[in-house]
């Protein structure tokens, strides 16, 4: 069963007031206010002079677990938001995974269901890796089998990457997530997700009836994960949503009757939306604060807009 | 339902009417009045951001704060609705 075996997360220290962006993005007052009373958004992490290999690189120095494993990484998935992020033939990923002894690695990016990629990347990293174990000599629970390494984070570095009219603010930051195929800790126990190509944000024409289905369509995900994992609400101990805004999670803890002080809403206002990176930002909070002891059953949820909407659900076990 | 029967403050929702029609109107760059039975959406074309705003100007003029989160569509209907939903759903800055 897949697991997540360490996650490291790097926020740049520095911290942007929303306030100071609305010149350069060109935000009115009113959406900056809006920003700041209903989505509860109120500072980014940004700093100018880290590139974006220079933050993926620090997300994976936090990766402990990572050292003297490199020749067990099989896969390395760069789970991303933004589709380009490098002119060509500049390739990050590529320079990381030199950078760290991962060259033998199959490296490559999921950008297709945008902020929900993340989740993504540990349904196929634990795919290919249960695959792979299969054909192994000790079977699939060989404690010394092949990895998969999941990079997120991105930097914000145009309009789109920095900005989504009246709904989020993006901010920088990067996690390193090492995946096995069987391990004793943070076991995925369901995932589910929903495609929804007709909610292309380049036509606009649907941006409605997306936002009437927004969170119909996560709570359904949600409620198809925990039923495949034979699982309730109640079981739940904590949610680790996106941070897209406070006041999205607002309503679906009314839709979801679910507490609102069991969902992770504190780096909202402190880091914004770190792109495909939130889940891994909010699991290392939860650990830092005590709030997963073991065998706690968790749920992680991601709603990736952009080319299509895309709603993603998925429990774990500490 | 009448205003009697939720105990809802009726001065207050007139206040909530009177502001928001105004509001509505600079916001829509409506020349025509703007009343109580209109259908936010359907009739006067209220995006979900306008409405956003909508809401942070009635909480700047009137002192409020309004309970964005217990809002679903069945209180966007029409001006009125929205209206009887901020008086229930607000309180004192």
């Amino acid at each position: 069963m897949t697991a997540l075996e360490a996650v490291s997360v790097y926020l740049p220290p520095v911290r942007i007031p929303i306030e100071s962006l609305a010149g350069p993005l060109g935000l009115t007052a009113m959406q900056v206010k809006l920003f700041r009373r209903f989505h509860g958004l109120r500072e980014v992490s940004r700093d100018p002079d880290v590139s974006l290999y220079g933050l993926l690189m620090k997300a994976a120095a936090g990766l402990a677990a990572l050292r003297g494993q490199e020749h067990r990484v099989r896969y390395v998935l760069y789970a991303r938001t933004m589709p380009v992020v490098a002119p060509y033939p500049v390739n990050p990923l590529h320079e990381v995974c030199g950078a760290l002894g991962l060259d033998h690695a199959l490296a490559f990016t999921l950008t297709h269901q945008s902020c929900a990629s993340g989740l993504l990347a540990i349904d196929v990293a634990g795919r290919l890796l249960a695959a792979d174990a299969a054909d192994e000599p000790n079977g699939p629970n060989d404690h010394a089998g092949p990895l998969a390494l999941i990079l997120s984070g991105e930097k914000a570095f145009t309009r789109d990457a920095q900005v989504f009219a009246d709904t989020t603010v993006f901010g920088e930051g990067a996690s390193a997530c090492l995946v096995s195929a069987s391990g004793a800790r943070d076991r995925l126990l369901a995932y589910a997700c929903n495609v929804r190509g007709e909610f292309d944000s380049a036509t606009g024409e649907n941006d409605a009836r997306l936002q009437r289905e927004y969170r119909p369509s996560l709570a359904e995900v949600i409620r198809r994960a925990l039923d495949e994992a034979g699982l309730t609400l109640d079981d739940i101990r904590v949610v680790l949503p996106h941070n897209v805004n406070v006041v999205t999670w607002q309503r679906m803890c009314l839709l979801l009757k679910f507490p609102l002080d069991r969902v992770l809403l504190d780096n909202i206002p402190a880091s914004g939306h770190v792109f495909c990176a939130d889940m891994f930002v909010n699991y290392q909070t939860a650990c830092e604060r005590g709030l997963l002891r073991p065998g706690d059953r968790y749920l992680a949820a991601a709603v990736g807009a952009g080319g299509g909407a895309t709603f993603a659900a998925m429990v774990f076990e500490h | 339902m009448a205003a009697q029967e939720t105990g809802l403050d009726a001065e207050f929702r007139q206040r909530v009417v009177v502001v928001m029609t105004t509001v509505l109107a600079r916001l829509l760059d409506r020349e025509e009045p703007v009343t109580e039975d209109m259908r936010l959406m359907e009739e006067l074309g209220l995006s979900s951001t306008f409405g956003l705003e909508l809401l942070l100007e009635l909480e700047d003029q009137l002192l409020i704060l309004i309970d964005v989160e217990l809002m679903d569509a069945d209180q966007m209907t029409t001006v009125g609705a929205l209206a009887t939903f901020v008086a229930s759903n607000s309180r004192p800055a």
